[in-house]
């Protein structure tokens, strides 16, 4: 079985780009449940896979508060260590924005109001905003992360260069939209 | 070291030389990079704090006064550089790690007690790239002299033959170690009160609240409890309140000249025409009000109301207040003129929190909570720019690695270019005379409630 496994994930691994794994989502989903098989494929998957599980391409983070790229359903950034929120400054935040300590209780000045927010930017907006480009989110791929599906999105442009510096690639960006940075949103469905 | 750089006038013409001095010169660098890098890792590794920023001030004063009284450098390295790299490779080459050598600083004789004084400086400055400037200038400062007398033909000797030499070269060296004490940025902030903060200052008097206590007022060194919390000071005037029955007071006699009630009354704010205050409303949003002092029962609005936490404190000179505004999409300071009920944005940012301002002619003081550090500014009302840092914490957050377990680090992206050493203590309110600003830190409390403390950090 072990054997078969590492075909059927050698198989999975090298005949995908990931277009044609997007196009495959589906069946991915499918096979979530049937477990064994497909997370073989994807441990070979993360094996391959550059400075985070999924991101097989060598297009650099998006900047985010607190380093790896982590967002949530909307693009905002995610503490990647716990999925806390965080705001531009890293701070974990409650639902308002306002800072929380490490026990989820909303910071307090002497006078026993909440410490003000700090701006919180959505990842690929921020990146936009820094470097000088519109921001777009175009399409985005599949894979199992930590027992989870995971998201990989582009943060897309019109940008000839991408954030390491040299040239962007099309990826999932489109009307001749290249990428600039990735990110990645960790769902709760588990793989 | 001037006899070897000209050696190569003689090997090679002109161009040996330019090649020798340039090989020299980026020797010095390289060394000085390396060592004056390291003491700048050193010093964000162990953070080691104001303490010893104070005591490493404290021994660069005395390397000053021993380099302008001439007394002998103690310690001294009893090394020199190898006399036969020279001879056994390429005069560039050997020029090159001569510099290298000579750029630490401690490898052969040290000239100038200045130069040991550096080392702890730059630990204490905990900053790689302020210290790398350090270094650059150190090497820069030891380079100068030999491509000096090496373009003017002279001989080493100058310097190490004859005592007004070297006498000139220690002078100057304590005279720019002085003049980076007077005017870095790296400053020693003094503590005034523990717990207390929210200050207000004007001339040389302070006030301030202590949490559960009520407001005291510093002068000519002696602290005197005030009939009530939250105390301002402004023009000839003092404020406090008692629940919500503001005083006004002659500052120098502490006599009551006003009396006022406002419902809901928070922080208060005075000048000699105006008095400006947060009150909290009724539905628990709060509003930055102000009335005239000759006419308490015509109320300016300041502000709209904000849910609580987002309005700053207000401060005034003379009729304009200036406050801040902050929001989760940015994050805002104000002014709001009370004579012609303008107000003006004077600075804002979608990615960074900007936090109780003071205004003293035409610089503000304010609070700029970064990414990567935290830090007390004073610039320009006017202009968006940056201004002066007078005293700086660490960031707030650290920052993971940029990669998960088991993966590489080829196209992480992290905010801060090295690791920051996050603190939990906060800088918050502010508050500035003609010499001195001061700045409240909150450091965390029980309950999610934060304790003030209040430092003074001269102008």
């Amino acid at each position: 079985m072990q054997a078969g496994q590492s075909v059927f994930s050698d198989a999975v691994t090298e005949a995908s780009s990931r277009r044609g794994f997007l196009a495959r989502a589906g069946k991915l989903l499918l096979a979530v449940g049937s477990g064994g098989i497909v997370a073989g494929a994807l441990r070979t998957q993360a094996a391959q896979a550059h400075h985070f599980c999924g991101h097989t391409y060598t297009t650099g983070s998006c900047p985010h508060p607190t380093g790896l790229p982590r967002v949530d359903r909307r693009g905002f950034p995610l503490r990647a260590a716990d999925g806390k929120p965080v705001d531009d400054l890293g701070r974990p935040i409650d639902k308002a924005g306002r800072p929380v300590d490490a026990q989820g209780r909303l910071l307090r000045d002497p006078d026993g109001n909440p410490l003000p927010p700090a701006p919180r930017t959505r990842v690929c907006q921020g990146a936009a905003k820094t470097y000088g480009f519109r921001a777009y989110l175009d399409g985005s791929w599949y894979r199992c992360c930590g027992g989870h599906v995971r998201r990989l999105v582009d943060c897309c442009g019109y940008v000839s260069t991408r954030i390491n510096g040299d040239a962007a690639l099309t990826g999932y960006c489109y009307h001749g939209r290249h990428v600039f940075c990735v990110m990645y949103y960790d769902s709760k469905i588990k793989c | 070291m001037v006899g070897t750089v000209s050696a190569a006038r003689e090997l090679g013409g002109r161009k040996a030389l330019v090649a020798a001095a340039a090989a020299y010169a980026a020797g010095l660098g390289l060394g000085a990079v390396l060592v004056f890098g390291a003491l700048g890792a050193i010093g964000v590794a162990l953070n080691p704090g104001h303490v010893f920023l104070v005591a490493a001030a404290v021994l660069a004063a005395a390397a000053v006064i021993s380099d302008l009284a001439g007394l002998r450098v103690r310690p001294q390295v009893h090394l020199q550089v190898p006399e036969p790299w020279r001879r056994s490779m390429p005069l560039p080459r050997a020029l090159f790690l001569y510099g290298v050598l000579l750029g630490t600083g401690v490898s052969t004789f040290v000239p100038a007690a200045a130069g040991w004084a550096l080392l702890p400086l730059s630990v204490g400055l905990a900053s790689v790239p302020a210290v790398i400037m350090v270094g650059l200038s150190f090497a820069a400062g030891r380079a100068l002299p030999v491509l000096l007398l090496v373009a003017r033909g002279g001989d080493e000797g100058a310097l190490a033959e004859r005592p007004e030499g070297l006498r000139a070269l220690r002078v100057l060296a304590a005279a720019s170690l002085a003049l980076t004490l007077v005017a870095g940025t790296a400053r020693a902030a003094t503590p005034v009160a523990s717990p207390g903060g929210d200050p207000s200052a004007a001339g040389g008097d302070v006030v301030w609240q202590q949490p559960g206590v009520g407001g005291f007022l510093l002068r000519d060194g002696v602290k005197t409890q005030l009939p009530g919390t939250d105390p301002a000071l402004g023009g000839p005037y003092v404020t406090w309140r008692s629940g919500d029955a503001v005083t006004v007071a002659d500052a120098a006699t502490l006599t009551p000249s006003l009396q006022v009630m406002v419902p809901g009354v928070e922080k208060l704010a005075v000048s000699d025409q105006w008095l400006a205050y947060r009150v909290r409303l009724a539905d628990g949003s709060e509003q930055l009000r102000a009335f005239a002092l000759a006419d308490p029962t015509v109320t300016a609005v300041v502000s709209r109301a904000q849910p609580a936490g987002r309005l700053g404190r207000p401060s005034l000179t003379g009729e304009v207040v200036v406050y801040h505004l902050a929001s989760t999409t940015r994050s805002r300071l104000f002014s709001f003129d009370l004579s012609t009920g303008k107000r003006r944005l004077l600075r804002s940012s979608r990615r960074v929190l900007l936090l109780n301002p003071a205004r003293i002619g035409g610089r503000l003081l304010y609070v700029r909570e970064g990414r990567c550090s935290q830090q007390l500014r004073l610039g320009p009302v006017d202009a968006n720019g940056g201004g002066r840092v007078l005293y700086q914490l660490p960031a707030l957050a650290g920052q993971d690695l940029g990669h998960e377990p088991g993966h590489t680090t080829q196209g992480e992206h992290l905010p801060c270019a090295h690791h920051p050493k996050p603190t939990s203590r906060m800088l918050w309110t502010t508050a500035i005379s003609g010499t001195t600003a001061y700045v409240t830190v909150l450091r965390p409390g029980s309950g999610g409630q934060m304790t003030p403390s209040l430092l003074s950090i001269a102008r």
